[in-house]
């Protein structure tokens, strides 16, 4: 015999609308062992909460359920109105009302008879609750950052200054991201390298940081307060403890490959730094370019390096890391324009893309800041066409944001540099932001002409061999625009890595339509995920600019530290045990678990449980065939009970 | 080529008697005399001096491979299989039930084995039909040459044009007949848990009693069970007392899982169990 009380909470009238919740209370207190059934505005508010207090008390209830909103909302408040109460807090069920019933019909009868059914399984299950009892388990204090652009080296600098230990992840041989190859950022034109390097050097020589270049993540176990990381460090066959960046190596070297630091628009050795500023400066060979992994001979640059730290033998080395909390920075890649073939990019010259214009106004880019054309000559006129491939329903639905203002200060530093005409070809702008719009006003007064209307197709022009011609609607006048100009530059929509698909699968992340990750809430949980102790900062996220990329790595820094900042945490107690009677040895639970907590015991011929390692999603008891494996709180029994309650309805 | 029952006995004989003499292995896993000739049945030889007892002709249609989770993890066994057996042996090492080390599996290419009942040939009609081993240690015939030219889902035509409340309305009235004897449990290779479900009774997954609910129960959960692993040997049907054709079900829920998988049960030790497996290209067509 159990002693059950019902809670109907209105929710105001997000329930209310759709559930007649007086309704729903009689019916409770109708039901087997419900001994007290009450309904009330906002159960959640102190007065509700008090109400649930007094009624465990006055009626010795032993089973307490809240029909309410999702168990994400509010089950914590109610947990610990019952254990304040002196009740086991797993003895609590929630019904969801909201998110299930109310929120998912306008019809009022199919609403509340829902409502009834959902109850009518939740008290069947309820009787058969058991007391559970949560673990505390100790919590690593260290932190890895994955992805060392703005936002991950923002995040690393912001948890080491608290005195944690950090350690960042980067997969290219440099730190500093996309950032580091922008010229001018907008909207106060400040030298991005000025405001990057220094931050890019702190990293370098603080002690509670430790960089690792040349990385990447190859398998992750363990989960919130204790992951164990594998980090796979890529052979860059130079021993960078020996090397004392003298680069004389990068001098003799005779190997030649595309730069991918100045997008393909200048040759780079085979030993290499990316570029002057490059944290840390210390080379590394490209296996694929280098004259002796080709031809088997060379081997100048062990011949001119005094430190003898060239290593040709080395190999990818793999090793282990334990954190307590992740912070996923990985940015994004630009879409390749190649596929969209009416704007021309690879096929004429004169098309560029931002990146590569990034690169041409950069003093340390491929042409030493001047604007000139692949062809050699400065162009004369210049047309930037916004939203390529973004806001476009064949290819990316989503804005890119910082587009607009980019294109705009792309136009104000091809006036200072050049004396060519320079038109934009856009959908709308979008200058929301702090100094954003006056920057837009200062622009339209340097004499750059808007045309409202995207860029439609980019041609050869028919009188001019050597000159391309933009095609477009100007969407003011209603005119079709035939444009003569001598360089197209290409605003293309930012989309997630290609290989964020890999770390979503690392790190259990969800991933949105378009391929960024999920966070766990669009506005209360931006920066956190699905995935508990996993957080995210960037446009790994969703496409932003660089202010509101470093507010969220520092969002995700102090998010991160609320979790290593304690030595000890409680842990759910729904985790799975093996019933080892009817184990039948299949092993399906030991395959298909994400957090490796089963394990075969040879010597039994059973599994059995790691429990610091279970997280209870049940997974293992689903495709367990002899029903050996008990999840805690979701029982066979409790959840065949619960259906039966269903499906009398 | 005709296949000489006579001639496999004896090569069968030669190597059980030599596997086990040696010690290499502590059992052979074979065929032996049953009540006559018609009715041989599965027989275990333990040493020398048991060898006489094996036996092979037209009738062998026991899957061996059913028997090698009987014994405790380590045993050293040989055991005898013809096509759709080895495939059962592999299912088993991808399950991690055996291991491969532990085993020498004795090959046996045939056709023409005959269902002792009906005294018909097993075709691919019940069977995956395959003539030849896809995993053996010793081969104890020469390999037939060729494979079936029909698909083993071809028998499947018939089903697949049946709606959905057709094909119900079929596998009620089929499984209706079911006397809950679990005879296709007991034969089949993948059958191996203990205790299986439906004799458990906390919670009591079905009733025990041989009626429509509890008998859809135990067979659709079985099927359910068996998704990706059934390597169609047919053994089940075979077994059943009253003919309830329960390869069509498994063949069914076989060629839907090599459709969206592209992988079938038992065909390769590196597969991993296509359910209990996560791969980046699989198919979300389930999800749909």
């Amino acid at each position: 015999m159990s002693r059950i009380g019902v809670f109907v909470c209105h929710c105001g009238l997000n329930i209310a609308k759709t559930v007649r919740v007086s309704e729903l209370a009689e019916f409770a207190a109708t039901l087997p062992d419900v001994v007290v059934a009450k309904d009330y505005k906002f159960m959640c508010s102190t007065p509700g909460q008090e109400m649930i207090a007094n009624d465990i008390r006055e009626h010795r209830l032993d089973r307490v359920i809240v029909t309410a909103c999702s168990p994400l909302m509010h089950e914590q408040t109610f947990r610990k109105v019952l254990a304040a109460s002196g009740l086991n807090q797993y003895l609590l069920t929630i019904v969801n009302i909201r998110e299930q019933v109310s929120w998912v019909t306008h019809n009022i009868d199919e609403g509340t008879s829902k409502a009834k059914a959902l109850l009518n399984g939740a008290v069947n299950r309820s009787r058969l609750l058991m007391p559970l009892t949560s673990r505390v388990i100790d919590v690593n204090p260290d932190v890895m950052v994955v992805g060392a652009g703005i936002a991950g080296i923002q995040a690393s600098l912001e948890l080491a200054n608290t005195g944690r230990k950090v350690y960042l992840v980067e997969k290219n041989s440099t730190i500093g991201g996309h950032m580091a190859q922008f010229d001018k950022t907008f909207p106060t034109l400040d030298c991005s390298a000025c405001i990057l390097t220094p931050k890019m050097d702190s990293v370098l020589q603080h002690k509670n940081i430790q960089l690792l270049t040349s990385c990447e993540v190859s398998e992750v176990k363990g989960f919130v307060g204790n992951f164990d990381i594998t980090i796979r460090q890529k052979a860059r066959y130079v021993d960078h403890d020996k090397c004392n960046a003298c680069l004389a190596c990068t001098e003799k070297c005779p190997g030649k490959s595309v730069s991918e630091w100045d997008e393909g628009l200048a040759k780079r050795k085979a030993i290499y730094i990316p570029f002057p500023q490059a944290v840390p400066q210390k080379p590394v060979i490209d296996r694929e370019a280098c004259t002796f992994f080709k031809k088997g001979k060379c081997r100048l640059c062990e011949k001119v390096c005094e430190q003898k730290a060239i290593d040709f033998e080395q190999q990818d080395t793999f090793s282990t890391v334990k954190v307590g909390a992740v912070i996923v920075a990985t940015g994004y890649d630009l879409m390749d324009t190649r596929d969209l073939i009416q704007y021309g990019y690879g096929k004429y010259p004169g098309v560029y893309n931002a990146l590569e214009v990034e690169r041409l106004f950069n003093s340390a880019g491929p042409t030493g800041g001047k604007v000139i054309l692949r062809d050699g000559k400065e162009p004369q006129a210049i047309a930037i066409l916004h939203c390529i491939g973004s806001r476009d329903k064949n290819s990316y639905e989503h804005c890119s944001r910082v587009c607009c203002m980019y294109s705009l200060k792309f136009a104000h530093l091809f006036k200072e540099k050049t004396s060519a005409d320079v038109y934009h070809f856009y959908i709308d702008i979008r200058a929301a932001g702090k100094g954003y719009e006056e920057f837009y006003n200062r622009i339209i007064e340097e004499d750059v002409k808007f045309i409202r209307g995207k860029g439609a197709r980019v041609a050869k022009s028919a009188d001019e061999p050597d000159r391309l011609m933009v095609e477009a609607e100007d969407t003011i006048t209603g005119k079709f625009i035939r444009l003569p100009v001598d360089m197209v530059v290409l605003s293309p929509a930012m989309i997630p890595r290609s290989n964020a698909k890999d770390i979503a699968r690392l790190f259990n992340l969800s991933t949105d339509k378009q391929g960024f990750f999920m966070e766990r809430h669009p506005k209360l949980a931006p920066l956190s995920t699905m995935s508990e102790g996993v957080f995210i900062a960037g446009v790994c996220q969703s496409p932003k600019d660089i202010p509101d990329t470093v507010a969220q790595a520092n969002g995700a820094a102090a998010e991160a530290l609320t979790i290593v900042v304690k030595d000890k945490m409680e842990l759910e107690a729904t985790t799975v045990m093996v019933n080892p009677a009817s184990c039948c040895a299949c092993q399906n639970c030991v395959r298909v678990c994400p957090y490796g907590a089963p394990f075969f015991k040879e010597d039994k011929g059973v599994s059995e449980i790691n429990e610091a390692l279970c997280k209870g999603c049940g997974l293992c008891a689903s495709v367990c065939p002899t029903g050996a494996i008990i999840a805690r709180h979701f029982t066979n029994d409790q959840v065949l009970a619960e259906m039966e309650g269903l499906m009398e309805f | 080529m005709a296949v000489s029952f006579q001639q496999i006995e004896e090569k069968l004989k030669t190597e059980a008697r030599r596997l086990l003499e040696s010690g290499q292995v502590s059992l052979v896993l074979a065929w032996g005399r049953g009540f006559d000739e018609k009715h041989p049945m599965p027989y275990v030889a333990k040493g020398a001096s048991d060898v006489d007892g094996i036996v092979f002709n037209e009738f062998c249609t026991h899957n061996l491979a059913r028997y090698l989770v009987r014994y405790p993890r380590g045993t050293k066994m040989a055991v005898a299989v013809k096509a759709a057996d080895s495939r059962a042996v592999v299912q088993l090492i991808q399950e991690d039930k055996v291991k491969r080390h532990d085993l020498v599996i004795l090959g046996i290419p045939v056709y023409g084995i005959k269902n002792p009942k009906t005294g018909e040939i097993i075709d691919g009609k019940t069977t995956c039909g395959l003539y030849n081993p896809v995993l053996y240690d010793i081969l104890i015939a020469e390999e037939v040459h060729g494979q079936p030219v029909s698909s083993p889902y071809a028998v499947l035509a018939e089903y697949e044009a049946m709606d959905q409340d057709a094909r119900f309305a079929f596998w009620k009235k089929e499984l209706d007949r079911c006397i809950r004897c679990y005879a296709c449990r007991k034969a089949c290779p993948m059958c191996y848990c203990d205790p299986c479900f439906i004799d458990q009774n906390k919670p009591k997954w079905g009733e025990k009693s041989p009626e429509t609910p509890g008998n859809l129960m135990y067979h659709l959960t079985r099927f359910h069970h068996l998704a990706g692993r059934c390597i169609d040997c047919g053994e089940c049907s075979r077994a059943c007392p009253v003919d309830i054709p329960l390869y069509l079900f498994h063949k069914k829920v076989a060629k839907e899982c090599e459709e969206m998988f592209g992988q079938a049960a038992g065909m390769s030790i590196e597969d991993k169990p296509v359910l209990v497996n996560f791969r980046m290209e699989d198919s979300d067509k389930i999800l749909e």
